[in-house]
């Protein structure tokens, strides 16, 4: 009943004419950047985040709730109608609802997507609201071994499990931590890889490496590489925007199976809502052979239900781990987590007992946001979809006044342009050469808060680091890390030998 | 059932995979193999002259400033040189299968593309489309070179003339057509943002030559 009645408050405060109408604008644009395709929610809050500095944390937080979840509700609309997904979370809804879109269901398919989203955020929020609590107060019994282990296995999980090329990934991850360490060290006092350079003094900001890699990286490389492709054909929805009875029966279970499979990997710091959407599919794959009439390959509405509800619990639950313990679990997480150091708060277990208010708003205003992106998706699908007729070329140069402008507006010196822009060039080429972004945004959230617990804990045991290992949460986490890894390295084996037997089956 | 494109670049359009093909001649094959350890290294060494010439100060315990540095930068240079390895193996593989496919394919046909074409097909149920593209270097000066001068020449020009320039060059470098159209929509952006941001939001934005007449 406790729960319910901080909640109740929450809502209370978050139900306000000025923090309503900053959801309703966070839904707005993440809705927004979800349906055009290469700008992700991670990149969008990326933009926003100077220039929210502004507003009041409460109302800074409700508008980046909205961004967030809009983002997962918007990314299927280009998947659907032009087979080309707006971000990776929305590629296995690709395969059936582009499919159905083919059939002529292109509506329906954007309807049933929609819900989809609806229905995973709505039940990851309301496990949030009476889990997170419990989470938070379980975690402030952890000490600077239990951060180290987390920070190593979210590190080894977002670098190498979830990425093609363990290599790439991890050097991603150490250029971000590299770059947390420029700057005065707090510990000692020393500053450090600076040259001397004052504006070097505070370290680099994550807002500026974030706009850097996320924004200004794609524009140079949809200028240089990406605008030569060409694009697919969009289809043309048309029909009835809603679904009927039958289509609702056939969708339910599949809504619910996703979301399920979802919720338990917001919690784990395995880098986003690509793996639980995958996993969604292919559950809905398999059922779906064993039925009389197969509907899979011809636009099955299970298809497209399962990976959408799916995507959108892991993004809901990843919100209750990023409240609950401080650790993000994907890179959109990552910079919420820079976005309330920028407020000094600091997410974790004492989150919820310093700001409530803040909490209990922000929660209470996610269930809002889903409301709202329900309103502004159900029946306006085929309004969003026009979006994708902006010119490429002022869509894009939009973008690059954009990183400007946030950049400039928080810290006014050209020297931050200038480093925006050579980070950015670095992005492009990462981008360009296959090298994963969201470990370099991992590593650098995540650096400060490793390298202290490492020295934290090796300082109070008179440097032996033998005291990482002791106490049953470490072991227990470095047990589950060896497990996830040997069942990684087996699985790739194993790919690599099939392949090689095909090629030679092939050669023959 | 994973995707064969990177699921981890949170942004990047993933429907169409894209693959970066070098110029013709090996010496931009090679280029294109080195640029992701070179990048590591350049860091590594950056972090490495860091850590030498960093004053410590007096007193200080054992895990000290330089050790989580010095341990990133040894994994950097360990990574790179694993990718170098990596890139000559498989060049070594791929040319080595060229010579073998030789007798049986056509001669005159580039040996090159053996390695991709006998790759065993993607086992998703759409087919996913695979475009090689060169690097556009015009494009790519247009976008660096207009951010460049924006930097530098801001607290000069102000916001919105500075910003309306940026997005004539960046839209240029995207290949819209015209000048004067353009223009004309930068500036409008750069005005709009101004009075959004510069006297609704109340953040500093320059007002440069254009606050000298007011």
């Amino acid at each position: 009943m406790d729960v319910l009645g901080l909640l109740g408050d929450g809502f209370a405060g978050a139900l306000t004419p000025a923090n309503l109408l900053w959801v309703v604008v966070g839904c707005l644009l993440g809705t927004a950047v979800g349906v055009l395709p290469g700008l992700g929610s991670s990149m969008a809050v990326a933009l926003l985040l100077p220039v929210t500095f502004s507003l009041d944390p409460t109302a800074a937080f409700i508008m980046f709730a909205g961004v967030y979840f809009g983002g997962l509700f918007g990314d299927s609309t280009m998947g659907i109608l032009m087979n080309t997904p707006g971000q990776a979370s929305a590629i296995a809804s690709t395969f059936e609802g582009h499919k159905m879109a083919l059939h002529g269901r292109a509506a329906q398919a954007l309807a049933t997507a929609a819900i989809g989203a609806f229905v995973g955020g709505m039940v990851a929020s309301a496990l949030v609201v009476f889990l997170a609590p419990a989470l938070a107060s379980f975690s402030s019994s952890f000490g600077p071994a239990e951060f180290f282990a987390l920070a190593l296995f979210a590190f080894v999980t977002t670098s190498s499990v979830v990425t093609d090329d363990a290599l790439k990934g991890l050097g991603s991850l150490c250029l971000g931590l590299g770059i947390a360490v420029i700057g005065v060290d707090g510990i000692s006092g020393a500053p450090r890889f600076t040259m001397g350079v004052p504006e070097l003094f505070d370290g680099i900001s994550l807002v500026t490496v974030t706009v850097a890699i996320l924004a200004l990286g794609e524009v140079i490389h949809v200028a240089c590489l990406a605008r030569h492709m060409q694009d697919g054909r969009m289809v043309q929805p048309q029909g009835r925007p809603w679904l009927s009875r039958g289509e609702l029966r056939e969708a339910a279970p599949a809504w619910l199976r996703g979301t399920v499979i979802g919720l338990p990997f917001g919690v784990v710091p395995a880098g986003g809502s690509e793996i639980p959407t995958f996993l969604a599919y292919g559950l809905e794959k398999r059922l779906d052979a064993r039925r009389k009439h197969p509907q899979f390959g011809r636009g099955a509405i299970r298809g497209l239900a399962a990976p959408e509800a799916a995507g959108n619990s892991t993004t809901g639950m990843a919100m209750g781990a990023l409240l609950s313990l401080g650790l993000p679990v994907s890179a959109t997480a990552a910079i919420m987590l820079a976005a309330f150091r920028q407020y000094g708060l600091q997410p974790g277990p004492l989150l919820f007992d310093r700001s409530p208010d803040l909490v209990w708003a922000l929660l209470a205003s996610f269930f809002i946001a889903m409301v709202v992106l329900l309103i502004i998706n159900l029946p306006f699908a085929m309004v969003w979809a026009k979006l994708l007729r902006i010119p490429r070329a002022y869509l894009y140069a939009g973008i690059a006044v954009f990183c400007g402008l946030g950049i400039y507006a928080t810290s006014g010196s050209v020297f931050d342009l200038l480093m925006l822009l050579g980070i950015g060039i670095v992005g492009f080429l990462m981008r360009a050469l296959d090298v994963p972004l969201a470990p370099l945004i991992i590593g650098m959230v995540l650096g400060p808060l490793a390298e202290t617990s490492l020295r934290d804990a090796a300082l109070s045991a008179d440097g032996d680091f033998s005291v990482l290992v002791a106490g049953p949460i470490p072991i227990v986490l470095y047990s589950v890390l060896a497990v996830v890894l040997a069942v990684t390295v087996a699985g790739r084996v194993r790919a690599r030998r099939a392949t090689r037997r095909e090629l030679r089956v092939d050669a023959r | 059932m994973t995707h064969p494109s990177n699921p981890t670049s949170s942004s990047a359009v993933v429907g169409q995979r894209l693959r970066l093909r070098a110029d013709p001649g090996r010496a931009a094959e090679i280029a294109k193999e080195l640029t992701v350890p070179a990048l590591f290294t350049a860091f590594a060494v950056y972090l490495v002259v860091g850590i030498v010439t960093m004053e410590v100060p007096a007193g200080t315990s054992f895990p000290g400033p330089a050790v989580f540095p010095g341990l990133v930068a040894a994994a950097l240079l360990l990574l790179a040189a694993l990718l170098v390895v990596r890139s000559v193996r498989s060049a070594r593989r791929s040319r080595a299968g060229a010579v073998a496919d030789l007798p049986e394919s056509a001669p005159g046909t580039a040996p090159d593309a053996a390695p991709e074409a006998s790759r065993a097909p993607e086992a998703s149920d759409v087919p996913v489309p695979q475009r090689s593209v060169r690097v556009d270097w015009r494009s790519m000066a247009w976008v660096v070179l207009s951010f460049a001068a924006f930097a530098l020449l801001l607290d000069v020009l102000g916001w919105i003339v500075g910003a309306g320039l940026l997005f004539l060059g960046v839209a240029k470098g995207l290949g819209a057509p015209g000048w004067l159209r353009p223009l004309l929509i930068g500036l409008t952006v750069s005005s709009i943002s101004y009075i959004a941001f510069d006297m609704a939001l109340d953040l500093s934005l320059p007002s440069g030559i254009i606050g000298w007449r007011f």
